[in-house]
């Protein structure tokens, strides 16, 4: 993948946060359509999950950043980003896992 | 010009006398300033030291003035880079008293400001050649690299031209400030980025490929696009402009990345920013001469 399109995904997804974010304090705080959302476990569920991965991407893919930066071996660069994207992927099955957990969908 | 006519032009003989005097004013010695400057030969000292020299110093003196100075009758050895002496050429940019300028364009008292000591030590970022002199190895490599020329597919008209390529003043307005770059180092030296992440293609080299990718003259977009769109280019730049600070002279290159992310995201959607321009007909050109 070009590092266009992962800063571009990495920009589109602070927006996500946010939107996502903003939803889910809705949910837990807003007696009005925070509580109509919170009622559909499905719609809390799925914003849930697009914020759980689009944190993870923003906060993994910085982090990918900074080795690169740090670490500015050629050699190195592709390792960092394979690591990072299989430590992110795994992050996210198990936070995945609590949230259907804890949701009681598993 | 006539004897007469040259007459005409002499300055009066009271403008002449204050030209002198203001002439001599600025190469009058005016203050004692000690230069601290490092000195280092890689392949023959096992660690960097700094010498210190004492010199009076006119209001006109340049830093490069005095390194000439020291270097002709105070220390042979001293290792300093230079050439057109008007800040044309780039060799001379350094570190003066933390920060990078061009020495033949700094004055000594305006970079002393009220102290009395002028530090001078290489660009950082950048590995030593000896004493000032950087070593510019990598930094060309990057430029290179970018392909810093006009790129055609036109290969009939490449070979033989039929006239020069069209293009509009506003065109040209869109890449001409990038022109002015002399390749001192300034900006690489002073980007956090380069200072940690070696493999940065760097300012300099980046605003250098916007430079050329929007140049109508240019049709290398796609082929500059997966080197500037790299793990180490543009998108390492985290936009302190430090860079564009520097500058001697006056580029901006901090914008020139900026103006690349854009670039490379509207690529993405499919968008050029130009059709390569056609070379002016013959008799474009014929008439022009007339
Ligand atoms: S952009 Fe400015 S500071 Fe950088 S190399 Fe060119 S002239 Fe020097
Ligand atoms: S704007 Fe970008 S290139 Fe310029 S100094 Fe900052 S990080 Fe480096
Ligand atoms: S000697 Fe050429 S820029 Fe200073």
């Amino acid at each position: 993948m070009r590092e266009s399109t992962v800063m571009f995904l990495h920009y589109i997804t602070a927006i996500l946060i946010a939107i996502t974010g903003l939803i889910h304090l809705l949910a837990n705080n807003d007696p009005g359509i925070g509580a109509v959302i919170k009622a559909n476990s499905a719609l809390y569920f799925g914003n849930m999950a697009i914020f759980l991965a689009a944190l993870l991407y923003h906060a993994f893919n910085g982090v990918r950043v900074i080795l690169i930066e740090m670490v500015p071996d050629k050699c190195w660069t592709k390792w960092i980003s394979w690591a990072v994207l299989i430590v992110g992927i795994v992050t996210y099955a198990v936070g995945l896992q609590v949230l259907m957990v804890a949701l009681g969908f598993a | 010009m006539s004897s007469e006519e040259a007459k005409e032009y002499a300055l009066p003989p009271e403008v002449l006398e204050e030209t002198i005097r203001a002439s001599e004013e600025l190469w009058k010695p005016v203050r004692k300033i000690k230069f601290r400057i490092y000195k280092y030969n890689p392949r023959k000292d096992y660690a960097p030291h700094w010498e210190e020299h004492e010199l009076e110093v006119s209001r006109g003196m340049t830093v490069l003035d005095a390194l000439l100075v020291i270097k002709g009758e105070m220390d042979h050895s001293l290792g300093v880079r230079y050439s057109c002496r008007m800040g044309l050429c780039g060799s001379c940019a350094m570190m003066i008293n933390g920060k990078q300028m061009l020495a033949c364009q700094t004055r000594v008292l305006e970079a002393a400001g009220d102290g009395d000591v002028v530090e001078l030590r290489p660009l950082d970022n950048f590995p030593v050649e000896r004493d000032l002199a950087a070593d510019f190895t990598s930094f060309f490599e990057k430029h290179k690299a970018v392909k810093p020329w006009i790129i055609r597919n036109d290969e009939v008209e490449l070979n033989n031209p039929t006239g020069p390529y069209k293009q509009t003043v506003d065109e040209y307005a869109r890449y001409y400030q990038f022109t002015d770059c002399i390749k001192c180092g300034a900006c690489l030296s002073a980007c956090p980025t380069a200072a940690t992440d070696y493999e940065y293609l760097g300012p300099q080299a980046l605003a250098q490929a916007y430079r050329y990718m929007v140049d109508t003259r240019d049709d290398g977009l796609d082929v500059r696009i997966p080197i500037v769109d790299s793990e180490h280019g543009c998108w390492r730049c985290h936009f302190a402009a430090s860079c564009s600070d520097v500058c001697p002279r006056g580029v901006d290159p901090a914008q020139g990345i900026q103006l690349l992310k854009k670039l490379l995201i509207k690529r993405k959607f499919g968008f050029k920013p130009h059709k390569p321009a056609e070379a002016l007909p013959a008799k474009v050109k014929a008439e022009r001469k007339e």
